[in-house]
Order: C-alpha cells, then structure tokens, then sequence
C-alpha cells in the first residue's frame, strides 16, 4: 500500500510559499496566486506578460518619435493651421538642398565629425596600446581609472573647463606671453579649433574603451613571434596589431562620428560665428519665434539617415561586425 | 644605442600616455583652481585666493533647487529605465522567441541616433500625444536614452547566467515570479548596479535633451549654461566643482563596487 501522508512535496502551485510580512501576505493572496495560475498554465499569457511592455515601450517611444518625426518632415503646415494648407509635400527637402545656408553647415558638419574622429583616433590609439599592453597588468587597472576620471564630469562641465585653458585671458595664452612668446593672445576660443579640442575632448572615451578592450585581447606572443621573425615595430604595428584591433577601431570611430554629428553644447559654447554646425541650424527652427517644425523635421531625418549609412558603409567596408560600447 | 632605439616605441607610447592624461586633468584642474580666485572675473593669473565662492553657491537657493530637481529627474529615470531595460533583456533573453535580433536591435536604437535627433524626435512626439514639456516630458526622454544601456549590461550578465539556476528554484517549489524575484533578480544586482549609476549620472549630466523638453524650472546643466552664457564669474567655477566632485565620487565608488563583486 502506498502511505499517502509522506508523499513529496507537490512542485508548483500546490506549495505555499512561506515569506514573513508583507510578501509573504501577498504571495498567499487569491489574487496573486490566481495571476500566477495563469502564468504557468498559459504559454499564451506568459508570453504577453514578458513581451507586453518591452514591445509598447519599443514601439511607442523608441520607433514612433522617429516615425512622427518622418510624417512631419513631409507635411506643408505643422502644426495644422486653418488657414494654410497641411498637405504632404517634398518641399521640405528641397529647401535643405537649395539653400546654401543649410546646404553648408550640414557638410561642414559631416566634414568636422569626421575630422574629429580621426583626431581622436591619431590621438588615443598609441595610449589605449600602452594602456592594454604596457603597462604591468596589476597597474593596468589604476592607469586606466586615471584616465576615466576626467569622464564622470558630465558634458557641460567638461565644456566648460576648456574655456579656462584656451580664452584670451585663459592658462594658455597667459602661459604664452609670461614666457614672452607672444605680445598679444592668440584668439583660440569660438574658433573651429576650440570646437574641436572640445569635442575631442569630450568624445576621447568612447575611443579609448573599445580600442582599449579590442587591443588588450591581441595575444602578446603573437607579436613576439612577429619580433622574433625580423618584424621591426612599424611592420608589426601595420601586418599584426592593426589588423586584430580592427573591431575596436570601428567601434570607436563609429561611436564618436555618431556623437560628433549630433554635438550640441559645445558649439553653444566653445564655436564661434565660422564655425556654425548643422546642429545649431536645426536647433533654432525648433526654437524662438521662427518656428518651423516641419523643416527642422526634415532636415533632421536628412542628419539621421546621413549619419547612420556612413557608419553603416564605413562598418561594411571595413569590416567590423558590430558596434560594442566596452 | 642599440638598447635605446629598441626603447623608443615604449618611451614614446609612454609619453603619449602622460600628455594625454595631462591634456584630460589640466582644463579640470584649471577650473578647479580658478573657483578659488578673489576677483569679479574669470582670468589668469589668479591673484588672491579665497574660499567665499563656495560660501556663496551653498546659500545659493537657485542652485540648491536646480540639484534638488536634478537629482530627483535622475532617480525617476533610474527606477523606470532600470525596470524596462531588465523587461526588455527578459525578453531578448527568452528562448523561442521569434524576430528577438530585431526586437534587440529596436531596444538599442536610441543609443545610435545622434542625441540633438533624438531630443527633437521626442518634442515632436511628445506634442503629438499631448505631453506638455517639463518634468515627465525629461524623464521619458531621460529614460528612452537610458534604457539600451540597461538592456545590454544585464543582457551581458544574463548570458552568463546558468540556466540551472531558475530551474532548480522551481522545483524546489518557487513560482516563476518568486524564482524571478528571489534568483535572477540577486543574480543580476551587479550589472543592475552598473546600470543604475550610469542612469544617474547620463541624467545628471543631460543637456541637449532637457533643453528641447524641459519647462521653465531649470536642471543643474541648464543653470550651469545660463550662467555661463549670461557672464562669468568664479561663482560658476565653484558650482561646477562642487558637482564634478560630487559626480566623480559616485563614479568611482561605482567603479569600485562593481570590479569587487566582479572579481
């Protein structure tokens, strides 16, 4: 006969689960335990409970600005005035293409990103080598962090802090007529170079991370072997480091064209009247009296898809195969 | 001299390094130094020394307010990014689900579109669907931004997580939501950690997207920028150290926490 009072513990609903205070209160609940019945009954509600909120969250707010933001840059009036007709039109675009005082900006914008992401590559390649493969391994770490401080202080403070080193009355040029090599200061601030310190400056850790992780895995031996075969520096630089850090590479010259692009506070602070980007131009139709939300629209969806197939073709090209943040 | 050249890739990377972490300190040490300047202006040399700047921002009530909403706008992020990131990596994460690249994809979208893109997408959005600009309009603009970077760092950690675990937890009697609650959620607290600082400071730190949806109550880095834009004086330099301090101190302790538990 089998004795009924010691069988095992029924796995799932059967078992009560026993929590002190008010969890446990909750999970004894009728309701809850009700919810949960349905849970483990059901794959067609556990799925809409799993899929249900990360699907509306995708769809409302990651897809759908974008997409309202597509179907204004096509309409002729927004927002829609009795007055004036609000019918789909490709005048928006055809303004952006027309007008020089559009048309340039955008370019000398593009031109700068990639400027900029250059810079920051020349820059922080031989660091980031140094960092991963110099360096004893137990102060890998601390050389590392010393660079990330300067990060935790946020865009704007960073910005800012530039402006003490290169205004008229700044370190630099003080520095520079102190030791008597010049009379007068240089005018660095609101030119195209104070823009460009400071967006390299800004920009120079999401260089530094992936070029950091992608040459930290190159296998040392590998480039002893190298050595060991004739290979002098330049050679093992150019036949086996550059290759195997190409991944980083990519990663980091995306991420920084792709902030660069769209870079904002800085050209408020540091750039100048020459120096005007396209992201200041699309920035004063979304603001002030002159507010022309469909051609700020369109010329915003122009700098998205512009931006995003350079990096896309630049990614094919040369032949990354994903952008990774660390 | 053989030895010497043999040395000069080494020496040279080593310099590369100093003058780079020189070219990252120097500007922030120079702002720094320059919050101590008794005069009405920022400029070199700094003359006299004095500590009254700081006096003045700590009475300042304009400041205290602007950090006060700050950081009240970064911890709302943090809790709502925190838990949509971790539902959206659930379900990146679940097996037999169909299209999850592309769900995956979408989830990360908003961290390649340039932030200036983004921003105006939302204030178009959010005039679409009747938000008016201010609070909740940042933070739903905060936490779109936030949320891919939750979703990859627990993605990460979830890989790693051994299937077992939940498993066993079930049959010793949990329901899903308890094994959820009780085993996966303990696992993932590091990279839940990671997450939630990053959270935080991203928000802090926000500029381009608080100025297309913030109202007229000004966060930390819209004060900093009025201030900046309407005159200067070493008062800025004294609020802008006192939150690169605070800010620096977080991060790192997060940095440390983080690499403990890794390890």
């Amino acid at each position: 006969m089998l004795d009924t009072t010691t069988q095992p513990p029924s796995v799932g609903l059967s078992t009560v689960p026993r929590y002190a205070g008010w969890i446990g209160k909750a999970a004894r609940s009728g309701l809850y335990r009700h919810t949960i019945g349905l849970l483990v009954e059901s794959r067609r509600v556990r799925l809409a409970v799993l899929a249900g909120v990360p699907l509306f969250w995708i769809a409302m707010l990651h897809i759908g600005p974008i997409l309202q933001m597509a179907n204004i840059s096509l309409l002729a009036n927004y927002p829609p005035q009795p007055d004036k007709s609000s019918e789909y039109t490709l005048a928006n675009y055809a303004l952006f293409f027309s007008d020089r005082l559009y048309f340039l900006p955008f370019v000398r914008s593009l031109i700068f990103a990639a400027v900029v992401t250059i810079s920051t590559l020349v820059i922080v390649y031989p660091v980031a080598y140094y960092v991963a493969k110099i360096v004893q391994p137990k102060n890998r770490m601390r050389a590392l962090l010393l660079l990330l401080i300067p990060f935790w202080a946020g865009e704007l403070i960073r910005t800012f802090s530039v402006i003490m080193l290169l205004a008229n009355r700044g370190a630099l040029n003080v520095l520079l007529r102190e030791f008597g090599f010049i009379d007068r200061p240089i005018p660095m601030l609101y030119t195209f170079f104070s823009l460009s310190f400071g967006v390299i400056y800004l920009l120079a850790l999401y260089m530094l991370l992936p070029l950091y992780s992608a040459i930290e895995k190159i296998p040392t031996p590998l480039i002893q072997a190298a050595a060991d075969l004739g290979a002098g520096p330049f050679q093992r630089f150019r036949r086996v480091i550059l290759p195997l850090s190409k991944d980083g590479i990519v990663s980091g010259c995306s991420l920084v064209y792709l902030t660069a692009v769209g870079v904002f506070a800085a050209p408020l602070l540091l750039g100048g009247p020459n120096s005007v980007i396209f992201p200041e131009v699309i920035a004063t139709l979304f603001h002030g009296s002159n507010d022309k939300w469909p051609e700020g629209a369109a010329f915003s969806m122009i700098m998205l898809v512009v931006s995003l197939t350079t990096v896309g073709l630049f990614m094919r090209v040369v032949g990354g195969r994903s952008v990774r943040l660390m | 001299m053989r030895t010497y050249f043999n040395d000069l890739p080494k020496t040279a990377l080593g310099a590369s390094y100093w003058i780079f972490a020189v070219y990252l300190v120097l500007p922030l040490a120079l702002m720094m130094a320059m919050s101590f300047k008794d005069a009405n202006f920022i400029a070199f040399p700094i003359g006299n020394w004095t500590l009254s700047w700081y006096g003045k921002v700590v009475q300042d009530k304009q400041f205290l307010e602007a950090s006060l909403y700050s950081i009240g706008i970064a911890l709302a992020t943090t809790v709502s990014a925190t838990i949509i990131g971790v539902w959206i990596a659930l379900l990146v994460s679940a097996e037999n689900i169909w299209g999850k690249a592309v769900i995956f994809a979408l989830a990360c979208l908003p961290a390649v579109v340039p932030g200036l893109i983004n921003a105006i997408s939302m204030r178009i959005f959010i005039r679409a669907v009747d938000i008016p600009t201010g609070t909740f309009a940042i933070i739903l603009a905060h936490t779109v931004h936030a949320v891919p970077f939750v979703v990859i760092m627990v993605l990460t950690r979830l890989r790693s997580m051994p299937a077992n675990l939940v498993d066993a937890a079930r049959d010793l009697g949990a329901d899903p939501f308890i094994a959820f609650l009780r085993v996966t959620i303990p696992y993932l607290m590091p990279a839940l950690f990671g997450g939630m600082i990053f959270c935080v400071l991203t928000s802090i730190d926000d500029f381009v997207r608080t100025f297309f949806l913030g109202g007229y109550q000004p966060t930390l880095p819209m004060l900093i920028f009025a201030k900046v834009q309407g005159g200067m004086s070493p008062e800025i330099n004294a609020m802008a150290t006192i939150v690169l301090v605070v800010t620096t101190a977080v991060g790192v302790y997060a940095e440390h926490i983080t690499r403990r538990s890794r390890s």
